[in-house]
């Protein structure tokens, strides 16, 4: 989704679009939002519904952050808000022959965007009952393999088999793996060669593997 | 994905000027009178019950249909208002007193005189006309209410879907009783609230898919 290269766009360009062209006219308007906006409102989708594309144009980009803010109230994610506007401003283009401008404008606009706003909980509502959010307490608490009690465990119980290993093999896994030392240290310190650690080291990993892995000794 | 503003420039290019819809109550109107007169047709086509006069008389069955009128008309007006956006969720509510009414006269019915099987038996020929009449009345009627009602696919589309077949199913058991010579209380029972819970079920389950082909 490209919501963050769209969400600055509208915030940040429809507000001057929207008062530089309906400044002279709505100017005493603008200040006085609730009873004068709506009766403009009225007036506006009553030309609108005749076919008066400005009166139109002022009416949409006017209720839209109203609708915006009207989202935001119950919807979080920010590129959620603006999916959900935009389907308003959809719905209110396909129905706005019911609109009747004898009736108030608010009321008919709130059922709409309502209707929208719960499409988009309920889909959210699906969504997420499907989807478990990541996070660090629920590494630790909810995977068991993650906890650190078990780690422990496993940790005890590798030690133990590299102890049963017999001895070249052990000092080979101990040198190469628990102490991370390089073959050429390894071989320096202990004097066995290159070649012999490898084989080893192979020999070490595959018997540990057969021990660990038994069914028995899982826990 | 377009941006809002761009949204709005082609919605705005795509202004046609719209026709505004009559008001509810008037459009109500006009349905129920296309039920009148698909009622008519019927009426003509299959010609009354016989003993329809005699049925009239009978405060119980006289009540009983006329509570399946009211609950049909007042459940036509009911869909139609909250058909609009804006208009109070209680019209719904509209059509409910009409409905006990419906319903307590279909029990008072089945309390007092509980006949299982009419003089002459359960006929399947019977049967097979009801459902003639059946479809009849409830397939133009819900149709053109699908189509008057297109709209609200986009809006409420379930609750409008269930009282707009409530107000269907109301209207077809008025032509059932008026029509059909069932004196058999189950096919009575059957007849009225059968079509009227499948009515309400169907539309409950798919009203929304309904409006939305409609709407296409």
């Amino acid at each position: 989704m490209s919501s963050k290269m769209r969400r600055p766009g509208p915030t940040l360009s429809l507000v001057p679009e929207a008062r530089d062209p309906a400044a002279p006219d709505r100017g005493p308007t603008v200040p006085d939002t609730r009873a004068d906006g709506r009766l403009d409102w009225s007036i506006s989708m009553a030309s609108a519904q005749a076919g008066d594309r400005d009166a139109y144009r002022r009416l949409l980009e006017a209720i839209t952050p109203y609708l915006r803010a009207l989202a935001a109230r119950h919807i979080a994610n920010r590129s959620d808000v603006e999916d959900t506007v935009q389907d308003i401003l959809l719905t209110i283009h396909t129905v706005r022959h019911t609109y009747d401008p004898a009736r108030p404008f608010g009321p008919w606009l709130v059922t709409i965007a309502n209707r929208r706003i719960i499409d988009v909980l309920r889909r959210q509502g699906r969504s997420s009952a499907h989807e478990i959010p990541v996070e660090p307490e629920h590494e630790t608490l909810s995977v068991p393999e993650a906890n650190l009690q078990e780690e422990a465990v496993s940790a005890r119980m590798l030690r133990d088999a590299v102890e049963r290993l017999p001895a070249g093999q052990r000092d080979a896994i101990r040198m190469l793996k628990l102490e991370e030392l390089s073959l050429l240290e390894a071989s320096a310190a202990s004097g066995i060669s290159v070649a012999s650690l490898k084989v080893a080291t192979h020999r070490a990993l595959k018997r540990l593997r057969e021990v660990i892995g038994k069914p028995g000794n899982r826990t | 994905m377009t941006s809002t503003p761009d949204l709005i420039d082609s919605l705005v290019a795509d202004a046609q000027p719209v026709r505004r819809l009559r008001p509810p109550a008037m459009r109500a109107l006009c349905w129920l009178l296309f039920a009148a007169l698909v009622l008519v047709l019927v009426a003509v086509g299959h010609g009354v019950r016989p003993d329809l006069m005699l049925k009239l008389r009978q405060p119980v069955f006289f009540a009983g249909v006329l509570a399946a009128l009211t609950t049909g008309v007042l459940a036509a007006m009911a869909s139609f208002m909250v058909s609009i956006p804006g208009r109070s969720r209680r019209w719904l509510l509209l059509p409910a007193p009409a409905l006990a009414a419906w319903i307590s006269t279909m029990a008072y019915g089945c309390l007092t005189d509980w006949v299982s099987i009419g003089p002459d038996g359960l006929s399947l020929g019977e049967t097979a006309r009801c459902f003639a009449t059946l479809a009849v009345t409830s397939v133009p009627l819900s149709l053109l209410m699908l189509i008057m009602l297109r709209h609200v696919a986009r809006l409420a589309p379930a609750p409008v879907a269930m009282t707009g077949s409530l107000a269907v199913a109301a209207m077809t058991a008025v032509a059932l009783s008026l029509f059909h010579p069932l004196d058999a209380t189950v096919l009575i029972l059957l007849w009225n609230f059968g079509v009227a819970a499948l009515f309400l079920a169907f539309s409950g389950l798919y009203g929304k898919r309904l409006f939305e082909w409609v709407a296409r």
